[in-house]
Order: structure tokens, then sequence, then C-alpha cells
């Protein structure tokens, strides 16, 4: 067992503050993680789950699905460009959502759509609909009827669907006319014509090139602006900010974390300058304390980290399903690599010192 | 062939524009098995001389040969390897490791090497252990052991890899003189048991009868 371990087993308490401080920013890290993940995916689900490659609004909607108004003499045009290969139309009314059995409005998102929706089966009948998972925290259940919208439209829920809500609110994925009927219910000004959709996706053909085809589509219809994907994603309000800001966030912790390792170590290195100096007069090279030094760190880390993660998990067990809070398994594996990482360049800044100190110092010199 | 080779060695510092001369052409032969008590006042060079003498310090001028080992030019990894294998150094402040057993203090020098046998090792360690007067204080961490008990440990630590030359600093400087009298007595008996050189530095001239010679050292320049 190396001088690091042993340290560590019988004089615990020595690095428990440390341990108990870093484990909790595990927890700040994998929380802030969880709900940037969880705001990210419980926007983008709707978009994130369309299987064709670009997504077409007209060009005064300012990349807003909601803005956005494709009429059928655009669909024709974009139809006609060379490596379209299918399109499908899209579009989104939110309204609040009346639970049977409950006495709060569930906010919801009804989602018109024409099929290719990876998860989601192709579109109900009129008047049904597939609903999201996470409308089941509201009370809903397969076979209610939701009435939606200030006229209280009634949609059958036929079954459930993972991971594809829109701006925070549940989604309800229902045929077009369904869609139109509840936008021009609840938002008359918004209502769009038989046949027209707020968004147009669009299939290219395997062998065109996704850019080019995109442009060609705007040369066409000398209307639209056409994005791909992840572009719409991203161009869905909020995101971009709430990524920029849960970021830089994260980043300052991670780098609060590898301050907090840093100090420790070089508070303990201090201390510990004479030992350090009788260990290198009887014989211990600069490597081996460095690679105590270094186990030190990679096993309070290690430990900090498993702690850290039980309480995140166990506080998102208790934690309301309305705060939108994810841990993924991707968001655990960046924290762990973040932390070890910060704590590897934190317990580094001790390496000069104890590189530097004087197997000499021992016994004194000079006299 | 002599334990200890000093050769016309001379060790500065440079403190601003002033060179500080911490010995100075300095040649000293310390037998096979000989004691020698170094002894001086405060600041006269003799730590400095038994830092060289044991490759923690480099000589600005001169040649150290410690039994057959020119050590005047080794890197600092070849001294840490000498110090490790050929030099036992007891030191004025114990200086134990805190979290080690006495048994792995004993050990610490053998185990860093790494390619010691571990139960061959343990069974050394024990030995010393044993014959320090320490075998059932093995277990125990240095807090749970006397001023006198650490002590020992840390000769028995000097004495683990069987070295050429044994350095001791002060010895009893933190120790009263019943405790000192008994220290310095185990040393010298341990030390000429197993036919070692020991230079052992001391400002308490009440020791230096434990010695084969003394030799008096001032102002960076030794005085037979």
């Amino acid at each position: 067992m190396t001088l690091g371990l042993r340290e560590l087993r019988r004089r615990f308490r020595k690095f428990l503050p440390t341990t108990a401080a870093l484990a909790l920013l595990v927890v700040l890290l994998l929380m802030l993680g969880g709900l940037l993940d969880g705001l990210y995916l419980g926007s983008t689900g709707a978009l994130r789950s369309q299987r064709s490659e670009l997504a077409v609004y007209s060009d005064d909607a300012r990349d807003s699905v909601i803005r956005s108004r494709i009429d059928p003499a655009t669909r024709d045009s974009i139809e006609s460009v060379d490596g379209v290969e299918a399109t499908y139309g899209f579009g989104v009314a939110l309204v609040g959502a009346r639970v049977p059995g409950e006495t709060t409005i569930a906010d919801a998102a009804v989602i018109g759509y024409e099929g290719n929706v990876d998860g989601v089966p192709a579109p109900p009948p009129p008047g049904k609909a597939w609903a999201d998972r996470s409308l089941q925290a509201d009370g809903v259940h397969e076979g209610d009827v939701v009435r939606v919208g200030p006229t209280r439209i009634p949609i059958e829920v036929v079954g459930f669907v993972r991971d594809t809500n829109f701006l925070q609110q549940g989604a309800l994925w229902v045929e077009p006319d369904t869609w139109r009927e509840v936008l021009s219910e609840s938002r008359p000004g918004a209502a769009v014509e038989d046949g027209a959709f707020q968004t147009v996706w669009v299939d290219v053909a395997p062998d065109a090139d996704t850019a080019a085809v995109a442009r060609a589509i705007d040369e066409a219809t000398g209307t639209t602006k056409t994005l791909t994907r992840q572009e719409a994603v991203l161009a869905i309000p909020g995101i971009k900010e709430q990524k920029s800001t849960f970021t830089q966030i994260i980043g300052v912790t991670f780098f609060v974390s590898g301050l907090v390792v840093a100090l420790f170590f070089a508070l303990l290195t201090l201390e510990r300058t004479a030992m350090l100096g009788v260990l290198k007069a009887v014989g211990a090279s600069s490597r081996q304390l460095v690679a105590t030094l270094g186990t030190q760190t990679v096993v309070i880390t290690a430990l900090a980290y498993l702690i850290g993660a039980l309480i995140a998990i166990g506080m998102t067990l208790v934690i309301p399903p309305q705060v939108p809070i994810t841990l993924t398994a991707s968001r655990a594996v960046f924290v762990a690599i973040g932390v070890f990482v910060a704590a590897l360049v934190g317990g580094a800044i001790s390496l000069r010192r104890i590189i530097r100190i004087d197997p000499a110092s021992a016994i004194g010199t000079g006299t | 062939m002599p334990a200890l080779q000093l050769r016309n060695v001379r060790k500065t510092y440079q403190s601003g524009d002033t060179e500080i001369v911490a010995l100075d052409d300095t040649t000293l032969d310390v037998g096979d098995d000989e004691i020698l008590a170094l002894i001086g006042p405060s600041g006269s060079g003799k730590t400095t001389l038994l830092s060289i003498a044991g490759g923690l310090l480099s000589p600005t001028r001169g040649a150290v040969i410690v039994g057959d080992h020119d050590i005047t030019e080794y890197s600092a990894k070849q001294l840490t390897t000498f110090r490790r294998e050929q030099v036992g150094f007891v030191f004025q402040t114990v200086n134990l490791v805190p979290f080690l057993t006495a048994r792995e203090n004993v050990m610490i020098a053998a185990e860093l090497g790494g390619h010691a046998n571990e139960k061959a090792t343990k069974a050394r360690a024990d030995q010393l252990l044993d014959e320090l007067g320490l075998g059932r204080r093995a277990a125990n961490l240095p807090a749970q052991l006397s001023g006198g008990e650490r002590q020992r440990v840390a000769i028995g630590r000097a004495l683990m890899n069987e070295p050429q030359l044994i350095l001791v600093d002060e010895p009893t400087s933190a120790l009263d003189t019943k405790l000192g009298t008994q220290v310095m007595e185990l040393i010298v008996n341990e030390v000429k048991r197993r036919s070692t050189a020991a230079i052992i530095v001391t400002h308490d001239t009440r020791m230096t009868h434990y010695a084969d010679r003394t030799v008096q050292i001032t102002d960076g320049v030794l005085a037979a």
C-alpha cells in the first residue's frame, strides 16, 4: 500500500472537510447540469425528435415556430426543389389543458404533424392524441379526455410517447385539422387556413447536399428561411441563453472545485514540508512523493464524486416532477471527468513545492 | 578502505554579493568501523559537513567518497538512490512519519527502494525493533511512543538497510541527560555491533567519550 493510501486510511479526518466540500460541489454540478439538461430536453423534444434534416420557416418568423406560416403554395414550391424527397407539415398551439379529476390546468403543447417523428406513431384520428409521458405528472392517463383551450376542445389520449415536449409544455400529438381547430379557438388571430402549417420539415434525398438543398428551397420560394434541425432546436426562444448561463455557472463551479483541492493540498504540503524533507533525505524521490499526492487526489475525488452523485440522485427523487431536472449518464460522465481534471490540476499546484523541497532541510544547513 | 573520504571539500553560499564559506578545504577520513564525534559551536559548519557526507548537499569544490562510491558528481537521482542504500540518518528532531507504525517507519527506506522482499523486510524490521527493545511497540504509531522510543525507532530506520555510513545529527539535544546517555549508548552499541562507520554531530562535550575520535570544527575549518 502506498504512503498516500496509508495516510488516507489512518488520518482520514484530515481529508474529510475537503472530501465533503468536493462532494457538495459535485452535487451542485450534477444538479445544475441536470437542470440545464432538463430545461433543454423539455423545451426541444418536439424538434429533436424530428427525423427530417431541414425545417422551413417563413422568412419573417425570426426562426420562431409559433410566428411562422407556410401556406400550401409555398409548400408546393418547396416540394418542387431538386433534392427534396418528402415534406411534413408541423405546427404548435400552446394551451391550457383541463385533466379529468384535477383542479389545476396543465400546460400543454398541441402539436399538429404528418408523421416522420422518432418515437411518435403515425397521427391518430381527429380528436385523439399521443401524449407525452410528462403529462402523467399532471394526472393524465390513457383513455382520458382532456379539454384544451378556452373553448375546452376535447382530445382523447390514446397512448404515451416520451421526450417530445415543447417549451416545457407537455406535448399532445394530433392530426393537422385538430391542431388547426385548437389554434384558431385559442388564438383566433393566429389561425391558419386549411392545408397551411407553421413550418414544414424536409427529408433530403440521400445523394443531395443538405446545405445546397436548404439554399435552393429559400431561392425557390423567396419567402422562407430554412434551418437544419440543430439550428431549429437552438433557435427556440431562451435555449441559447439557458445553455450559455448554465455553462458559465458550471464552468465557475469546476474552477472552484479545482481551487478547493489546490488550497487543501497547498496547505497540507506546507504543513508536512519537514516530513517530506525527511522522506527525501532517507531516499524518497520527488516522483514518489508526487505520486503520493496524486493518489490522494484521485481517491478523495472519487470518494467525493460517489457521495455527491448519491446525494444528487436522492435529491432528484424527492424534487417535484414539475421541476425540469434530468440526470443523464452523459452528464454524470461529463461532471466526473470535469471534477477529476479540476482536482488534478488543483493538486498539481503543489507539485512545484514538493519538487523544490530540499532533502538537506531534514537536518538544516549552513551551520 | 575508509568508509568516508572528504578531499579538500569546500562549500560556499551566496548571500547577496557576499560569499559565505560554510566549509573550507576540508579533508577527513573516517574508518570503516570508526565512530567520529564532530563538535563545534552553532554555525561552525558541522551540519554542512554531515549533509555533504550524506549526499544531501553537493560540495562547491573537492571530492566526497563513501566506501567505493565517488558521489561528488552524482546527479540528484543518483544521490537519492545513494542515500537510500548506503547511508543511515538519525535526525536531531526525530521526524518519524506520523501515520506509519514503528515497524513501517523502520521499513520505509526499503519500501521506497521498491525492490525489497516484503516478508524479509518485515522480518528484519521486527528483528531490529526487538534488538532496540521495541518488539512490543512495532504496531504503535509515533504518537503512542515516548520520546526515547521514537528516537530508538529512528535509529532502527537508520540501520535498516545496513548502510556503510551512519550520520547522526545532535541525537541528544532534545532529550534530558539520562535519556540522552541511554540513546547515545544505544547508537554506539548498535553501530559497533555492525562494524559500521558513524559521524555523530554534537555540541554536548559530555557525549564525546562514546566516540573513537573527536574532531573540532570552527568557522568551517577542521582541527584535530
